[in-house]
């Protein structure tokens, strides 16, 4: 009774709300209007912006090849570092969880990597795979290999940026283990009891439980993944030739480098729809896979 | 109970290989770092530097304007880590505890907005700065953290005031208390832990942010400590030693960050996945 007539205060709400709505339209809702409005024109930010309808997409579509290197790149490196990542944290964590010494100091150590700036991340691994005097190379001429100009051949660039990447994924390991450490002991004896073995506790109790996390990870993995810019930016500029040109360094490079503001607003639209139909797709496919404890 | 001092040895054994592995990035950045020229580019590579040479550091500090950018960058952590935690606390507030109509639609929207690929709308929006006039200046990186903190950060904060027990407010709300007074008096205390997590990945956020330097600082007075690394790599290609000493002086902060607050980094980000 109390509670309806002392907490029923919208225009408060509303008040307390007011950045939060000043930046949903500001920050998402008009420049999502803005973008597609732009994708329409021509415009190099010196003179006003030129409406020319669909020419920025038939362009793209037929003329541009940048395009199609973008598309290939982007799905390389989201698809890798996703399915890679994925499995690599969740081996991890599944190895954090069991009973080991210092798992605080473990978690920490892999976690680690994650606050490192993309910067920092690029110029380490970047030295790493330095085609000379890098570690990487040295390796290969202990195991009795020959050098590989990792980031300046195209086979190589694009997995040596991916292994890099998988690097500083921490956060998803210590989201993995949080879940591990919430699957209830006793299902896991009851298996046992049963006669179950490890693959039996895995396959029936750990992973459908979960299912939750592990969608919740691939999600955020998959979006933050099709929006890569810093490899490319500070370590390949894209090359070599185009291998590692990611959709997100194309808009920045049409854009901001060479002034294409509508081409650039072009390619946004159609990262965007891409983005957009891939996250309700992933709903809708694994949405009836979950599987949640109690309610 | 029995089984609680057995440890799983091959587990352990694995977890150490692999941990020690993780570091050795960094450790290897350092160990560059400590070098003089000649070492470096030794090939086969030395393991460590015959003589750790620190002065490393001081030259580096000659190459470009460390202080500057640590000052530049600064300047926009310390207001975006205010500007997030008020706004996002704010909003979390009426979510958490005030009625009011659309209030369902409006917190699926907020929570919509965390899949919001950025990436696709940095034109418009550097448009926007632009015609405000305010490219090379701050504010294209100070201002949005006030705008709601990211829907992120309100979820996490509206998540922890529901675990705390309504009869605390209300029984001051029923005494005449305002409700600005409840949550700035009685709730904010209470949810600290999770405005450190908050403040902590905030800051580091903006530490480490490359692309809105690069977008809205040109002139090099301006740049933040990532973006003036990320130059200086471009300027000074081949000068690796002072290349990771710089590094080693940009990461060491965040990395200093991390060590001291790791409890709220680890529960901040477990809690994200878990209640999602």
């Amino acid at each position: 009774m109390h509670r309806n007539s002392l907490n029923r205060r919208p225009g408060l709400a509303f008040a307390l709300l007011l950045p939060s709505f000043i930046g949903l339209i500001f920050y998402t809702l008009l420049p999502l209007i803005g973008v597609v409005g732009y994708s329409l024109t021509s415009w190099d930010m010196l003179s006003p912006p030129v409406f020319i309808g669909l020419e920025n997409y038939r362009n793209i579509l037929t003329d541009d090849f940048f395009f199609g290197y973008a598309v290939g790149a982007t799905l390389y490196f989201a698809v890798g570092a996703t399915a890679l990542g994925m499995v690599w944290s969740f081996l991890i964590a599944l190895l954090l969880n069991q009973r080991i010494p210092a798992r605080g100091f473990w978690r920490a150590t892999f976690y680690l990597p994650y606050v490192i700036p993309i910067i920092g991340t690029t110029i380490i691994w970047g030295w790493m795979y330095q085609s000379s005097f890098g570690l990487f190379n040295f390796l290969m001429n202990k195991m009795g290999f020959d050098k590989v100009d990792w980031l300046g051949k195209n086979a190589t660039a694009m997995p040596s940026i991916i292994v890099m990447t998988i690097w500083g994924i921490g956060n998803l390991i210590v989201i993995f283990l949080a879940g591990l450490q919430g699957v209830p002991r006793t299902y896991l004896e009851a298996v046992e009891i049963d006669g179950g073995n490890v693959w039996h506790k895995f396959a029936h109790i750990t992973l459908p439980l979960m299912s939750p996390i592990i969608f919740y990870n691939f999600l955020m993995s998959v979006v933050a993944n099709l929006q890569s810019f810093g490899p490319a930016f500070v370590l390949t500029q894209g090359g070599p030739n185009s291998s590692t040109l990611t959709m997100v360094y194309l808009i920045w490079r049409e854009g901001f480098q060479r002034n294409r503001m509508g081409h650039a607003s072009a390619l946004s639209v159609i990262l965007f729809a891409f983005i957009g139909l891939l996250t309700v797709l992933i709903f809708r496919f694994t949405g009836s896979r979950q599987f949640f404890e109690g309610d | 109970m029995k089984a609680t001092t057995k440890y799983n040895i091959p587990a352990a054994l694995i977890v150490a290989a692999l941990g020690l592995l993780s570091l050795f990035p960094l450790f290897w950045m350092v160990r560059s770092s400590l070098m003089s020229n000649l070492e470096i580019f030794r090939y086969p590579p030395l393991l460590l530097p015959t003589k750790w040479r620190f002065d490393n550091y001081a030259k580096a500090f000659t190459l470009l304007p460390f202080h500057r950018y640590f000052l530049n960058t600064l300047i926009i952590a310390i207001p975006a880590v205010f500007g997030v935690l008020t706004t996002s606390s704010m909003a979390a507030y009426a979510f958490a505890r005030l009625e009011f109509p659309g209030k369902n639609l409006i917190f699926s929207l907020v929570i919509a907005s965390m899949l919001m690929p950025m990436a696709c709308t940095i034109i418009p929006i550097f448009a926007g700065w632009a015609s405000l006039g305010l490219i090379d200046t701050f504010l294209p990186l100070i201002i949005p953290p006030f705008l709601g903190g990211g829907g992120v950060n309100i979820f996490l904060t509206r998540q922890f005031l529901r675990t705390i027990p309504r009869e605390l407010d209300e029984a001051a709300l029923i005494d005449g208390a305002s409700h600005v007074r409840v949550m700035t008096a009685i709730l904010l205390p209470l949810i600290k832990p999770v405005l450190i997590t908050i403040g902590l990945f905030t800051f580091v956020y903006n530490w480490n942010d490359l692309m809105g330097p690069i977008l809205y600082l040109n002139s090099s007075d301006n740049n933040t400590i990532s973006q003036g690394l990320a130059n200086f790599r471009s300027g000074f290609g081949t000068d690796y030693r002072a290349i990771m000493a710089i590094t080693t002086l940009t990461i060491s902060p965040v990395v200093a960050v991390f060590l001291v607050g790791q409890k709220y980094f680890v529960e901040g980000i477990a809690l994200s996945g878990l209640k999602a």
